[in-house]
């Protein structure tokens, strides 16, 4: 059993560990890389100020939220004065003069900086086979197949990878269509995507600015709250941040609800679906049912337009926040003779393969004669399937879904675009909408490798949404 | 124009807005500063950077919209422009497209001695401005000041109302003088302030419109002359000759005159406008809007008509007077400050005052501290206690110096002569011998008593009051 | 469906796709395009498209100043420069 932030903190605290021993522990397995989860690992001696200042905080018996967790960090985040790479070779050798927003928040906490975590190019992909710095791989094993070599996911992979395998306590990656909770599904942990606008992007490398947001991957849900405590804050310098008031999201995390919930289950997110992800979700509804939780059929009627709003939703945008990777004043530059061929072969060296698909669909949807029947009509539909949601949540409280359709595939298995995109078709739609999304692990499939359920809430819904997970975590209780 | 051609003709106006900061970042507003002084991540195009919405700015495109007569769009949204180019690091440039934050307005221009021209204005919208590239300096490099980057632009549209470039001359300086009336530009050409791009078709009249040429940048209106004129020329001899008008983008090379058409791109532009999903769209209530128009002040044509009507001033000094704002402010202080007759304070403002001003090479504004010295000065001259010759004389020291006019004049022992005993012994020695004279005078000749004017005034060192000496001279040579 | 100019849409995005991989991006555009016209069988004729999932904001600056980096912060990652200035290879209009 992995050790959980409380945990962590109980045993610093009453000096059962020390900061840097329990930071070896850690450190020592991220320095090994053994899963390609990282881009960077910080030196030996790179926390060791940091470790002391922790140290003598626990010893005042003043310690911050998270003082002395060991975090990953997704190479998509701005990380002032160490290289940020969004794993492209166009960014291969930034170095970030400034710090995000998310990232600010997790040192003034007290956190320890570990690495940062390899991931899809520019967060495009479900895999984490795109990256530049080569595929991450699962530290799940197949029962089947157990020297085969699985995606962890992405396009948080990395971050997934190496949360699983003991690098780091918890990593902060990123969701756009459900890059944080399916890797966190393949690798059998806790990823939550909060409300659109809950977390700033300010700092981080866009993707899609109207679906991008921070989030945690984690062991369990309540290391998920802890970080969430830390991350979601309102900024100002983000003008897509939401200024309601946040929660904290720890305090009366395992409480009983004091009154009743209901549970929708989407009937068209089940259909064709194979028997051990559709297990997960009977599981779920039978050792929920006996606390006061009735579970009722749904039906969404804009599931199968899903895919093809985000399609072109996020390409579009993403092909003009990547237009700034031009070779001028920072990044990848290749020779030319003239400022265009500059542009065309530092892009055209820059970008790897699914990039370039999503940049050239993006330019395709938005260009003259195109844009009223692909990108508007999209964000048309798009306002159909927040309507939709706002529907269902007038009858139930939370929903509950599978968080993919299947089990990790094998690294190089799933070669055509599509079919990768099908990997998004039970995340895609909360992000759309903008709503909070979290997944935790469920059982196995009958190939030994993770499965996970997830949990939508309604807007900011976020304390509620942490509850119920941490109610289904108990219950699952399931034991590897 | 010649041989019974027209010219239609539109300009899009790019002002830059007279804020602190810049429309979506909070780096200083400012020309002239060091290379890349003035840019942080958000204007260089950093990766994960995101622009926050300056409402100064918006608080000066309400302004103008109630100069212009704009209607002002409670929503407009901003969306990107999205093409590549060194001076533009996000790769987009944001704008307002669909959704502009005023539309329809007009003004009404002079037109040489015909009643006014309405020229209507079809939209203004906020954008950011580009950086600079210098191409000069090297002949293999080009080098990027991004400073300018991200500085608030207001791009004001015309309908192609304008048939000359007398009109487009017309219509842009009334557009400066406005903007540099309400403070929302400070009109300064060639720092690139106020820049224009002319839209320019001919046609036989009574024909279809034309096809039209854009010349981008203009920003002095000697150039905008210039380029009208070569290129209204241009394109007639091409129809006149038997060829077709192709639509381009043109450049205006201020060495030759002449246009040229733009390096051609391969593909014409598409810029792939859509609202931008790191903004939200501009939301402005009635309150936000009407609060701003007391901050207008007057107008230019609201101070030519007053300055007509209520100060009774001819319309050439007038005009004169608005052409700056600061001249209408201290003319306005002059007034009043005392009660020196308004037409008096006129023409001496618009007179020895500005000539003062030129030739020392001040600024108008600085007189605002001298407005009493001036005053007194005037008032002096108006009591009839020294000469408007001397008044002028001592000008300068009036306004340059620290003493008052009054001890100035003490000092200097300026008083007029007005006493009529002494004036009339003056007179009469001026007088002696100069029989040949006077009889020139009886017989006539009035430029005679122009000399004995100028003989008596040189007697009394030009203290005399010429208006006494006059009156007095009549007198006598009369018996 | 239309046609996709995939040299026109890679020339808007400043993408040199190599002989040999124009075709294959160009199918794969084609297969994804054909993938999302799916939209066209729901009809949005009054629907108002959704453009931010914010609804408010108090991202609203005032008109101050305020300067936080160094010039050297904005040109340190330049791979070329002159100085003080973004350098790159002279740029005919």
């Amino acid at each position: 059993m992995k050790k959980s932030i409380s945990q962590i903190k109980k045993s610093l605290q009453d000096k059962s560990i020390s900061v840097n021993e329990l930071y070896q522990e850690y450190f020592s397995i991220a320095k090994k890389n053994s899963h390609n989860s990282f881009n960077f690992v910080v030196n030996e001696n790179y926390n060791d100020h940091n470790i002391q200042l922790s140290q003598s905080r626990y010893d005042s018996g003043k310690p911050l939220p998270l003082d002395g967790i060991p975090l990953g960090i997704k190479d998509l985040f701005c990380t002032k004065g160490i290289r940020t790479t969004a794993s492209s070779k166009i960014l291969s050798n930034f170095i970030p003069q400034y710090e995000s927003f998310v990232t600010q928040q997790l040192i003034n906490d007290g956190s320890l900086f570990i690495g940062k975590n390899n991931c899809d190019e520019f967060a495009m992909g479900s895999s984490n086979e795109t990256s530049y710095f080569g595929p991450v791989i699962n530290p799940r094993k197949s029962k089947n197949a157990p020297n085969d070599n699985f995606v962890p996911g992405g396009s948080s992979g990395g971050s997934a990878a190496s949360v699983a395998e003991g690098a780091c306590v918890a990593s902060i990656g990123t969701d756009t269509g459900g890059s944080i909770r399916q890797p966190a599904s393949l690798c059998g942990l806790v990823g939550l995507k909060p409300t659109f606008g809950s977390c700033s992007r300010w700092g981080i490398i866009a993707f899609a600015s109207s679906l991008d947001q921070a989030g945690p991957i984690t062991n369990c849900v309540e290391d998920a709250a802890y970080i969430l405590n830390s991350i979601n804050k309102h900024d100002f310098n983000d003008s897509t941040s939401s200024n309601h008031q946040r929660d904290d999201y720890v305090t009366n995390l395992h409480t009983k609800f004091d009154q009743s919930i209901k549970i929708g289950i989407p009937k068209d997110y089940l259909k064709d679906l194979n028997s051990d992800v559709i297990q997960q979700i009977e599981k779920t509804k039978k050792v929920l049912s006996k606390h006061n939780i009735e579970f009722v059929d749904v039906e969404f009627t804009t599931t199968d337009y899903a895919l093809s709003t985000y399609y072109i939703i996020a390409p579009a945008e993403a092909s003009s926040n990547l237009a700034r990777y031009d070779g001028i004043r920072y990044g990848l530059r290749e020779d030319g003779k003239n400022l265009d061929e500059i542009y065309l072969n530092t892009r055209t060296s820059g970008f790897g393969e699914e990039v370039t698909r999503r940049i050239l669909i993006g330019t395709y949807v938005l260009s003259a004669g195109y844009y009223d029947a692909y990108y508007r009509k999209a964000q048309k539909v798009r306002r159909l399937i927040k309507n939709d949601f706002q529907r269902i949540f007038q009858d139930v409280d939370f929903i509950l879904t599978p968080t993919t359709p299947n089990e990790a595939f094998k690294i190089g298995d799933k070669l055509d675009p599509i079919s990768m995109y099908m990997n998004d078709v039970f995340t895609v739609p909360t992000s759309l909408a903008g709503l909070p999304g979290i997944s935790l692990p469920s059982g196995l499939s009958s190939n030994g490798l993770p499965l996970g359920i997830q949990i939508i809430g309604n807007y900011f819904q976020e304390k509620n949404l942490l509850k119920l997970a941490l109610l289904a975590e108990k219950e699952l209780a399931f034991n590897e | 124009m010649s041989n019974n051609w027209e010219m239609v003709i539109g300009l899009e106006v790019h002002a830059q807005l007279k804020t602190n900061s810049k429309l979506f970042s909070s780096t200083p507003n400012q020309f002239g500063s060091e290379p890349n002084e003035n840019v942080n991540f958000i204007d260089s195009g950093m990766p994960g950077m995101l622009p926050v919405l300056n409402f100064g700015c918006i608080e000066k495109a309400i302004k103008t919209g109630f100069a212009l007569n704009f209607t002002i769009n409670k929503h407009s949204v901003f969306e990107r422009k999205n093409y590549f180019y060194p001076d533009l690091p996000q790769g987009y440039q944001i704008s307002q497209f669909e959704y502009p934050i005023l539309s329809e307005g007009y003004i009404d221009i002079d037109q040489n001695n015909k009643e006014k021209k309405r020229i209507r204005i079809e939209r203004a919208h906020l954008e950011q401005d580009a950086g600079k590239s210098i191409h000069d300096i090297d002949p293999k490099f080009s080098f990027i000041d991004l400073n300018r980057v991200g500085t608030p632009l207001l791009e004001i549209v015309s309908y192609p109302d304008l048939s000359s470039a007398d009109d487009v001359v017309n219509y842009m300086s009334s557009l400066r003088q406005i903007l540099m009336y309400i403070d929302v530009c400070d009109g300064n050409m060639q720092e690139g302030s106020l820049r224009a791009d002319v839209n320019l078709s001919v046609r036989r009249p009574g024909e279809d419109l034309g096809t039209r040429c854009e010349i981008k940048n203009l920003n002095s209106f000697k150039f905008i002359r210039q380029a009208i004129e070569f290129e209204s020329q241009r394109q007639i001899q091409i129809i006149e000759s038997g060829g077709k008008i192709e639509q381009n983008t043109m450049l205006f090379d201020t060495s030759t005159g002449e246009t040229r058409a733009m390096r051609s791109k391969e593909f014409s532009h598409d810029y792939r406008y859509f609202p931008d999903p790191d903004l939200l769209p501009i939301t402005l209530s009635q309150e936000q809007i009407d609060i701003i128009k007391p901050t207008l002040g007057e107008l230019p044509n609201q101070k030519l008509d007053r300055y007509i009507n209520e100060f009774k001033l001819d319309k050439d000094i007038s005009k004169i007077i608005i052409s700056e704002k600061e001249n209408t402010i201290i003319f306005e202080k002059l007034v009043s400050e005392s009660d020196v007759n308004p037409k008096t304070i006129a023409s001496w403002l618009v007179g020895d005052i500005f000539a003062y001003i030129k030739e020392n090479q001040k600024e108008v504004s600085f007189l605002e501290n001298k407005t009493q010295n001036i005053i007194e000065l005037l008032q002096l001259i108006s009591e009839d206690v020294i000469s408007n010759k001397v008044g002028k004389d001592i000008l300068p020291k009036v306004i340059e110096g620290t003493k008052s006019p009054k001890d100035l004049v003490k000092e200097m022992g300026l008083e007029q002569v007005s006493d009529t005993h002494e004036l009339e012994q003056i007179i009469d020695n001026a007088l002696e011998g100069e029989e040949e004279n006077i009889n020139k005078f009886k017989s006539g000749s009035d430029r005679v008593l122009g000399y004995f004017v100028g003989k008596c005034l040189k007697a009394t060192k030009g203290k005399g009051n010429p208006k006494m000496i006059n009156k007095i001279l009549l007198e006598k040579l009369s018996k | 469906m239309s046609d996709i100019d995939i040299k026109r849409i890679s020339n808007l995005a400043k993408l040199n796709l190599p002989k040999e991989k124009e075709t294959f991006y160009e199918n794969s555009l084609k297969d994804i395009i054909q993938w999302v016209d799916n939209l066209k069988k729901i009809d949005t004729d009054i629907i108002e498209p959704l453009h931010n999932v914010t609804e408010t904001t108090v991202s609203i600056r005032t008109d101050k100043v305020e300067k936080y980096n160094s010039v050297e912060d904005v040109l340190i990652n330049a791979p070329d420069r002159a100085q003080n200035f973004f350098k790159v290879p002279k740029v005919v209009e």
